[in-house]
């Protein structure tokens, strides 16, 4: 029901913002260099060994456009918060999110420095106003533009009160288990990550 | 991988980033409560079919179901 | 009943003259001794015609069913498709798109479907796989294909078949999903040697319209390379990398997630256009069977009423013999 309205939320805001950002920048974003030029030089290689083909499109041909970087620090962030099945959050204006990147926690406000950050297994929170949802994320990427977007992209995200606590623990004390009676480098590893994501799992029900 | 001391364990052991962030989504899927965990369990199911050519010549298909997720 | 088992095979024999509008007479005259001319043997030839259009509403009957199971098909995978399109745009923002990146080794992945009936949609992107494969062949370079689907199989084995390295199919058994995509993208990464991956799919645009698209994924060294040379991602270098030990190694992982993850979108974009393919291939036969049931139709009845005419004449005349 959660993921439903969010997702709901999220499309009427980026229907409404639509022509606005259509208006503002067709130019594309900052971070995707030259490509009317590197097209090109594509399409004239291309025409030399297929002529009778038009050449396949590319994926910038359907990127959304994206905001060029301002010159002053906006007061909301963009994030992009995509699943392989859901578009959690498009373009959605938020106050701040807190990742979980592998060097810890990580809190992105609007003028971020440029970051790509691998996730770990953790919480992220969306801060929007005084309204905080938190969902739990399995593993992914975080990239911050220098436009103050954040695209944070996710295996498999789940409100945190779907977790199901006895499942936890059982799921730690299994893993802690099998930790210690594995053999192979690859039994270990695998009790490992079942030993971490099961602790995050914890953790994040806790806090 | 030059610095195989600095990577992480899951590499050394031999596993790609796509076979670790598989793991971690399905062990995150195994503790969600029901009905979400039916739901998101039965959404992710494998069955494909690898044929490897060597020299042109097809081998014998080999048929990966449900093994990726450990 | 063992009559009008005979009469249909008299009648399949002389099909064409038939049909071919005919005197029915001087066929019947021709071929059927006098006395012998059962009660329907005037409607042989509207027998054969009723037997065509009998086999003809059956093909449409099929047509449209697969018509009806591609339509929904579409709409269950068409949500899923838009609902993975976010998916690969992060990754584009970051770094890039370079199709006309220059590396010594390419490995194409073409992306088809499993079973036939749809359109153009696997010989077209089986011929972009080919002019890629020309695209980016040279000295001391090589290129390899990683083929999705069985119909992209047999085309390009007969020409390319030293180039195949590993072939997947009956990737559509259970709904598509990342998971599974995901563990092939493993597979293809764990069995091919690459500097950039080229996905050949056809985008889903609409019912009628697929562009057929290619997605480039560039190893972490070429990515390395091309951020350090002043190369065509520059601006690669001005994001900070949090964790990971090194550089290398969190574009590994980054480069591995970017290629599953865009294979996936393919994967579905694929899909989505088969079955949209198979859905208008399909209305269009139904379309042509309706036409040709039209053009039987009036055949039937012409002929029907030939031979009414005939038999009108024929007592007429009777008749008329008789009274004088």
């Amino acid at each position: 029901m959660l993921r439903q309205t969010s997702r709901l939320l999220a499309r009427s805001i980026a229907t409404t913002q639509q022509p606005i950002r259509l208006m503002g920048a067709r130019p594309m974003s900052t971070n995707m260099p030259a490509t009317p030029v590197e097209d090109s030089t594509f399409a004239a290689s291309w025409k030399k060994v297929a002529p009778l083909i038009d050449p396949p499109k590319t994926p910038s041909a359907f990127m959304k456009p994206r905001p060029s970087t301002p010159s002053t620090i906006p007061s909301k962030i963009t994030v992009n918060f995509v699943l392989p099945y859901a578009s959690q959050l498009t373009s959605k204006e938020v106050d701040m999110v807190i990742i979980p990147a592998t060097t810890g926690q990580m809190g992105v406000l609007p003028g971020h420095v440029p970051t790509i950050a691998e996730l770990k297994p953790g919480v992220l929170s969306v801060h929007e106003g005084n309204d905080v949802k938190k969902y739990f994320l399995s593993s992914g990427f975080v990239f911050v533009h220098a436009n103050s977007v954040a695209d944070i992209v996710v295996v498999e995200a789940v409100p945190v009160d779907r977790i199901d606590q006895n499942l936890v623990q059982k799921g730690l004390a299994d893993f802690t288990q099998k930790l210690s009676s594995a053999t192979t480098e690859l039994e270990k590893a695998e009790a490992q990550i079942g030993i971490d994501v099961h602790s995050a799992l914890n953790s994040a029900l806790a806090g | 991988m030059a610095s195989n001391a600095a990577a992480p364990f899951w590499r050394a052991a031999g596993m790609t980033y796509i076979t670790y962030s598989n793991i971690c989504a399905n062990l995150v899927r195994n503790c969600l409560k029901e009905p979400y965990k039916t739901e998101a369990l039965s959404r992710e199911k494998v069955h494909f079919a690898v044929t490897k050519f060597v020299d042109g010549n097809p081998q014998k298909p080999i048929v990966r179901s449900d093994s990726g997720t450990a | 009943m063992a009559m009008a088992a005979a009469l249909r095979r008299e009648g399949r024999r002389f099909a064409s003259p038939l049909i071919s509008s005919q005197p029915i007479t001087h066929v019947r005259s021709s071929l059927i001794p006098g006395e012998h001319v059962p009660l329907g043997a005037r409607s042989i030839s509207t027998q054969i015609v009723r037997n065509r259009m009998k086999s003809v509403k059956n093909i449409q009957k099929i047509t449209k069913a697969m018509k009806m199971v591609a339509a929904s098909k579409l709409r269950l995978i068409q949500t899923r498709a838009e609902n993975s399109r976010g998916l690969w745009q992060p990754f584009t923002a970051l770094l890039g798109d370079t199709p006309s990146v220059d590396v010594k080794k390419n490995v194409i992945v073409t992306i088809s479907s499993d079973k036939g009936l749809c359109g153009g949609i696997n010989s077209t992107a089986v011929k972009v796989s080919r002019a890629i494969n020309r695209l980016t062949s040279g000295p001391d370079k090589e290129t390899k294909y990683v083929i999705l689907g069985e119909k992209a199989k047999v085309q390009l084995i007969r020409d390319s078949k030293k180039s195949i390295t590993i072939c997947m199919t009956e990737l559509q058994r259970n709904p598509l999903n990342y998971t599974q995509v995901s563990v092939l993208a493993d597979d293809i990464l764990k069995n091919v040697e690459y500097d950039a991956l080229r996905i050949v799919f056809n985008k889903f645009q609409s019912v009628v319209s697929f562009i057929p698209t290619m997605a480039t994924v560039l190893s972490p060294e070429v990515v390395e390379r091309e951020t350090e040379s002043e190369g065509k991602l520059g601006d690669l270098d001005s994001y900070e990398i949090e964790g990971g030990e090194t550089k290398g190694e969190i574009l590994q992982n980054l480069s591995e997630f970017q290629f599953s993850c865009v294979l996936f979108n393919a994967v579905m974009e694929n899909a989505c256009s088969e079955q949209g393919a198979r859905m208008s291939a399909m209305d269009s036969s139904s379309r042509n069977a309706g036409d040709m049931l039209d053009r039987l139709t009036l055949t039937y009845n012409r002929t029907r009423q030939a031979s009414i005419t005939t038999e009108l004449t024929e007592i007429i005349s009777g008749a008329a013999a008789l009274e004088s």
